[in-house]
């Protein structure tokens, strides 16, 4: 990418946990090429993509349904997502398909900028679940627009596990009974910038956005969901786990709108925070903005530090500081993480969150 | 061969002195029982000798094994074969009981330069320490202590000392909360585990009915602070019908 990056300051309210300061030397900087890939693939027995620095790369790749060249990210102006261009990847699935095994895209940027563009389309009653991996060390940027028909079922898992930066941003529009679940771990070393913006457009509709984010260092995350209810009778989900440790910043804005029409909506959001020091930072901002009359909201935000009495009691056992504080960390990020369908990609998921740990 | 002496041991707790000047000696083979008013500081005895933050040693010592047993942080003084029995078992939601207790015997194996339990061996050995102390096996796989009933969280305590195995158990009010049948259960337990000759007990206890399964060598009075009286098992009996008033003349 050429030029000046025009990005949003931190004086921008919806930009002020980001520190996008690293971008511009990302953005210009040119990537070395290579990367090894293999631990990278949990091997779902499905179809795969390997995109290196956003260039797909076919020769490792056996992409199934999915289709290579242009795609609509749909990202608006959003400041981040306007820059992913408009290539990329592309599922689309007719009524009633579906990949019998979890597509697995892995993404691996070598110190420059990776842009990728997606797009998923499916109809009435498509079935099909993702897990994506972000490695390396660059700027991951993806924008992508999820576009679900009648009773469709989705499911996403990622991870963001290298450094650098990752910028991520959905936008996912559900049709009456389509149910939409991303749940993400960002477990590397870099930091983060996740926009995830469900739109409940049918009636009955399920919309879950959540996940783990560990932060240690200077690292931050920065996490921004909204989940719009537009019609009546829809679920939704929001559950953020938060941890960090040293320096380091995480910031999670979960928001619910529920519109007029949209009754007998059930929304729920459950947003914790774990500080595993007393100058590491950890903001949990759950917001409301309801318009119905009949909907069942339940919000919760809690901050805290690890069970003083918990520690005690694994050490009166014999498990050493070290291995007592992962093993109450990892159980506080799990419930996160419990929801993820596909079994082998849950347990490297949390295998991700250990290694992170130091378990 | 002494297994714990205590010397002048002294220590607060939030700015408060609460042990003061407390001596006890415990030798490998015997079973100790500590009695005392509400208050009195056994919790406290209990804590600091497991190092528990916020309990700080302001004078005496403590050997352990022929070891300075304030100088270890608490896990390890674990792996040196110290277990406590806490008044009030702690819940630790999203932590299995099998994964809590795999990684502190295996921590504690580590510490003394042995081979870890793979996980078919430690299962082995859980399923039998829960059979024999009357918990549920499905009682393993939920959270540690999370939904127990008060008498469901002593047994457990007691399953956690049967896979450990100590050289020293210091069980604080192991009894209380415990129905007459799980009294005897828990009763028998500690005999089967601990009433050996290289092994030893200090009980905390209010009640003389937990000694009828358990019978001490020496029964110690806990007041103030200090040990004020010792004698044999009769002692307790005697405080059983004539309380803890008398002790004051
Ligand atoms: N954190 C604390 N700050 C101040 N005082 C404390 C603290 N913890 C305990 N104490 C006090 O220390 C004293 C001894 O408490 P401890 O729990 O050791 O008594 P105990 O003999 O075990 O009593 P019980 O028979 O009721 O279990 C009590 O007066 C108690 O209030
Ligand atoms: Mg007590």
């Amino acid at each position: 990418m050429n030029g000046v990056l025009d990005l949003p300051s931190t004086h921008d309210e919806a930009w002020r946990w980001s520190d996008l300061s690293g971008l511009p030397a990302l953005a210009g900087a040119r990537p070395g090429g290579r990367a090894p890939t293999g631990e990278l693939w949990i091997g779902c027995g499905g179809p795969r993509l390997l995109f290196i620095d956003g260039a797909y790369r076919p020769e490792e790749s056996d992409p199934g349904p999915v289709t290579v060249g242009p795609a609509e990210a749909g990202a608006g102006d959003h400041p981040l997502g306007r820059l992913a261009g408009h290539q990329g990847w592309r599922l689309q699935l007719a009524r009633d398909r579906g990949p019998a095994a979890t597509i697995e895209i892995v993404h691996v940027a070598t110190g420059g900028p990776a842009h990728v563009a997606a797009e998923i389309v499916m109809d009435e009653d498509a079935q099909a679940s993702l897990v994506e991996t972000f490695a390396g060390e660059g700027w991951h940027n993806v924008a992508r627009k999820i576009t679900l028909g009648r009773a469709a079922r989705l499911g996403i898992a990622r991870r963001v596990l290298g450094g650098g930066f990752a910028s991520l941003t959905d936008t996912a529009s559900l049709a009456a009974g389509a149910s939409l679940d991303i749940a993400t771990l960002a477990a590397g070393s870099g930091d983060s910038r996740l926009d995830t913006r469900l739109t409940l457009e049918g009636g009955g509709a399920y919309g879950e956005a959540g996940g783990a984010l560990l932060a240690r260092g200077a690292q931050r995350h920065d996490a921004n969901a909204v989940l719009r209810h537009a019609a009546a009778g829809g679920t939704s989900r929001q559950l953020w786990r938060s941890v960090a440790d040293d320096r380091a910043t995480c910031a999670v804005a979960a928001r619910v709108e529920v519109a007029r029409d949209a009754q007998k909506t059930d929304a729920e959001q459950s947003l914790k925070g774990l500080l595993l020091a007393r100058t590491a930072t950890i903001n949990a901002k759950p917001e409301l903005e309801i318009f119905a009359d009949d909907v069942k909201c339940a919000h919760g935000a809690t901050v805290g530090e690890l069970d003083r009495n918990a520690l005690f009691y694994l050490a009166s056992r014999g498990v050493p500081p070290v291995e007592a504080k992962a093993l109450l960390t990892r159980a506080f990020v799990a419930d996160a993480l419990a929801r993820i369908g596909d079994e082998a990609v849950r347990a490297a998921f949390l295998a991700d969150a250990e290694a992170w740990l130091g378990a | 061969m002494t297994m714990l002496n205590i010397e002048n041991l002294s220590a607060e707790v939030g700015g408060k002195t609460i042990l003061n000047g407390l001596s006890l000696s415990i030798n490998a083979g015997e079973i100790h029982a500590i009695m005392g008013p509400n208050g009195a500081g056994k919790s406290t005895l209990a804590y600091t000798l497991g190092g528990r933050p916020g309990y700080e040693v302001t004078g005496g010592s403590v050997r352990f094994l022929g070891e300075d047993l304030l100088a270890k942080e608490p896990h390890e003084r674990a792996a040196a074969g110290l277990f406590l029995g806490f008044q009030y078992p702690v819940e630790i939601p999203g932590v299995s009981n099998v994964q809590f207790l795999r990684s502190a015997l295996n921590a504690q194996r580590v510490a003394r330069g042995q081979a870890e339990l793979s996980g078919g061996d430690f299962l082995r050995l859980a399923r039998a320490q829960a059979d024999a102390l009357g918990l549920a096996q499905d009682m393993l796989k939920r959270p540690v202590n999370v939904g127990f009933s008060g008498g469901e969280k002593k047994r457990n305590e007691m399953v956690q000392m049967g896979i450990i195995d100590p050289r020293l158990a210091i069980l604080d009010e192991t009894d209380s909360g415990l129905d007459i049948d799980a009294l005897r259960v828990v009763g028998h337990g500690i005999n089967t585990i601990m009433r050996k000759p290289d092994r030893a007990v200090l009980l905390i206890t209010h009640y003389q009915r937990l000694l009828d399964y358990v019978k001490p060598d020496f029964v110690h009075v806990l007041a103030g602070g200090r040990i004020v009286r010792s004698g044999g098992a009769e002692l307790a009996l005697e405080l059983e019908r004539e309380g803890y008033g008398a002790l004051a003349a």
